[in-house]
């Protein structure tokens, strides 16, 4: 009899998913992953204006502010068929850009990296050694051996206050770690670092979305406005501090990320052949350079790739309503036409039936329904989505950028292009993407600076604002990529309002349950095969789902599930 | 009328406005915007942001935040709190992806705190995809304003 082990929550800060895993003989034989929070934003979209939507879905997360509103104003675009000018364009490509840089660097360095670095340990380290190491692995100035002293009395003086704070859930001593101590005070200093950078970068979308957090989307273009010489507008010195924490943010990127991203790897080499999980990866792509409707513009490329096949990418129709559908075999909610049906999110349905037991409880009942998010399934396929899938997309595609950063990659490490397929790789996926978003973004800068000397300062195009001329009725599909994977919104507008409102999320498709056919998701995939040595700390489940950057906010929210969960649910 | 300088001082509201009366930082934010002009004071809706808004506490000396507690008071008590160490905090409520006591620990951990004066309102719940605020929490914006005149020295 296996022995099922639960962890909940599993995401470093806060988070509403649970993974329930059987262990037998120190490995996974079975894995459910759960999500514990109801999400009901679809429900307060309904009737409401569409051009006013992208505010209320950049609200379902604080992680991800941007990445929602951006998904729904192009949905509504989509629907009425407006085409936005080139330096709107040029502005949502930066802002993305942005998001991207932070989102990663600060889910690699305080949502993930204390899965591999023990900040413990790192109070054992030799500064000299610690300077030796940082030195030799790259040229970033802030490495001298006074300067990890001191970080490393600063820490002393947090651990030994008794209030690990943003540390106690760590497994601090657990013989999964492999790294020598001077490597994890790499770590730790460099997680300091990171939060001093990150609040630099995402002043970008202050800039250019007037606010942040939840900087402000426009249906029809960018809500900026282009002169130069104007204080209230977008003008010479905003631009340049734009350009300046763009090129702040590939130092960083370039000279942290990537070598501590390399200098940690090695010791961790196990971690390429655990956690590949479902073997088919789906990535819609972004980063349009010639207007959204050319798909072949786009500098991530969108696609599908099935059982690591890279030698073919498949194309994906968001609006073939047989390609994408979501089950509810082992979610609670209920569908008008069984519990077997699938669904296109242009004819979804959000109808909630909790039917779990009462908290607090055990065990979920995983025979019958256990989360709250549905099963999305593309040609009945479960995918992986985030930025394994975009880089494996790019990589088929044959993208020279991405190419040529993997392969390096792959040599420095001497893995074969298979190793991508795993936890280790899904991570490396990551720092390899911020490395080429970083230079992307420049050339964005550059393009809109090129525009701006042209004469060109169109930033939206409001023919179609006024709802009267408005068809009656339109549907929509708005895509793009949040940092965690592929994301969708599809709108159903009907006499001016929204009648119907779907989010497929990114952690939707890799952390729901079984479908209707008892497949897995990745998560539950991914988590076959796991070694656990210790089921009382099972630092490896997390270092696999952490390496997803599961983002349950989104995918499930809202609800406290220490409340009068059960009551409440029959009440809307 | 004596004004303070105010300058280098925010106000900042959080929570989440898709949870009904859990967002009320964010209302009296929206509140104070539509109905004020207080010179030179910063005001910022800080909705669910998480580590976005930690250069606000690296940017200012000062700062008020607004939010709401489930401290099992009537509903629509309004309460100050100066707290010193995070722990002082109170637990976060669910709903915020990264809480305002994660949020208040790193900030310790990567250089200190601003001085923080934090104003809570009592709620009784959080609501499940409601935008409206309940009468109680509603009534008590005005009161959360006139706490904030008073500390700001405003007349």
């Amino acid at each position: 009899m296996p022995k099922r082990i639960v962890v909940d929550p599993i995401t470093r800060i806060e988070g509403h998913l649970r993974v329930e895993a059987e262990v037998k003989n120190g490995k996974i034989v079975d894995a459910y992953s759960s999500g514990t929070m109801v999400r009901g934003i679809e429900l307060i979209l309904k009737g409401r204006d569409p051009r006013d939507a992208w505010a209320f879905t950049e609200r379902v997360c604080g992680v991800c502010t941007t990445v929602h509103a951006l998904a729904s104003v192009r949905t509504v675009e989509n629907a009425l068929d407006i085409k936005i000018p080139p330096n709107a364009e040029l502005v949502r490509n930066l802002m993305f850009c942005a998001q991207y840089m932070q989102d990663h660097v600060v889910h690699f360095y305080h949502l993930h990296a204390l899965d591999w670095v023990d900040v413990v340990s790192a109070l054992s380290a030799d500064p000299n050694k610690t300077s030796a190491i940082a030195q030799s692995i790259s040229d970033w100035p802030r490495s001298s051996p006074k300067y990890f002293g001191d970080v490393q009395k600063r820490l002393a003086n947090f651990v030994e206050s008794g209030q690990l704070g943003i540390f106690a859930n760590g497994y601090w001593g657990h013989p999964a770690y492999k790294l020598p101590p001077e490597v994890n005070l790499i770590g730790v200093t460099h997680y300091l670092e990171a939060l001093e950078w990150q609040k630099e970068v995402i002043k970008i979308h202050t800039i250019l979305g007037g606010k942040n957090p939840h900087p402000n989307y426009l249906v029809g273009g960018a809500p900026c406005s282009i002169n130069i010489n104007e204080a209230n507008a977008l003008n010479m010195e905003r631009l340049a501090i734009i350009h300046q924490k763009l090129v702040e943010a590939k130092q960083f990127i370039d000279e942290v990320y990537i070598p501590d991203l390399l200098a940690i790897a090695p010791y961790y080499l196990d971690w390429a052949g655990i956690g590949g999980g479902v073997s088919n990866y789906l990535a819609y792509g972004d980063l349009p350079t010639n207007g959204y409707s050319d798909v072949s513009s786009f500098k991530l490329p969108r696609g599908v790739i099935l059982n690591r096949d890279l030698s073919k990418v498949i194309e994906i129709d968001p609006t073939d309503e047989e390609q994408i559908k979501e089950y509810i075999a082992h979610s609670w909610y209920d569908y008008s036409d069984g519990n077997k049906a699938g669904k296109h999110p242009w004819s979804g349905e959000t109808k909630l039936n909790y039917t779990g037991p009462k908290p607090p409880y055990e065990h979920l009942n995983v025979d019958s329904k256990y989360s709250w998010l549905k099963t999305p399934r593309w040609n009945n396929h479960a995918m992986e989505v985030g930025p394994l899938s975009r880089m494996l997309v790019a990589y088929a595609k044959g993208d020279k950028d991405v190419v040529g950063l993997v392969d390096t990659v792959l040599t420095k490490l001497n893995a074969p292009v298979e190793a991508l397929f795993s936890t280790l790789g899904r991570t490396a996926a990551r720092g390899i993407e911020s490395a080429v978003i970083a230079n992307w973004a420049l050339g964005f800068y550059d393009q809109l600076i090129a525009n701006i000397k042209n004469g060109d300062s169109r930033m939206s195009n409001m023919e179609k604002w006024e709802p009267s001329t408005w068809p009656k009725e339109a549907k929509g599909v708005g895509l793009t990529e949040a940092p965690r994977g592929a994301l969708a919104h599809w709108i159903v507008i009907k006499d001016e309002k929204i009648d119907n409102y779907q989010l497929v999320v990114p952690t939707t498709w890799n952390a729901s349950p079984r479908d209707s056919e008892g497949k897995r998701s990745a998560y539950e995939e991914a988590l076959i095969g796991t070694p656990v040595a210790d089921t009382e700390q099972p630092l490896e489940i997390i270092r696999t789902i952490h390496s997803f950057d599961p983002c349950l906010a989104c995918a499930v929210h809202l609800y406290d599930e220490k409340g009068t969960y059960v009551h409440n649910v029959e009440t809307f | 009328m004596t004004q303070e300088n105010n300058t280098n001082t925010i106000i900042l509201g959080i929570g989440n406005i898709l949870l009904g009366d859990e967002g009320v930082g964010c209302h009296v934010i929206n509140f104070i915007e539509n109905n004020y002009i207080w010179d030179g004071i910063n005001i910022v809706d800080g909705g669910t942001g998480g580590f976005h808004l930690l250069s606000y506490f690296r940017d200012y000396s000062k700062m008020i935040i607004i939010d709401a507690t489930m401290d099992g008071k009537q509903v629509g008590t309004v309460s100050i709190l100066e707290p010193k160490y995070a722990s002082d905090f109170p637990t976060a409520l669910s709903a915020h992806d990264i809480g305002l006591r994660d949020l208040i620990e790193t900030a310790v951990l990567s250089g200190g705190l601003p001085k923080i004066i934090l104003i809570t309102i009592s709620i009784e719940k959080i609501q499940n995809m409601v935008m409206t605020l309940s009468p109680e929490i509603e009534k008590s914006i005005l009161n959360v304003v006139k706490k904030i005149e008073k500390i700001l020295k405003i007349n």
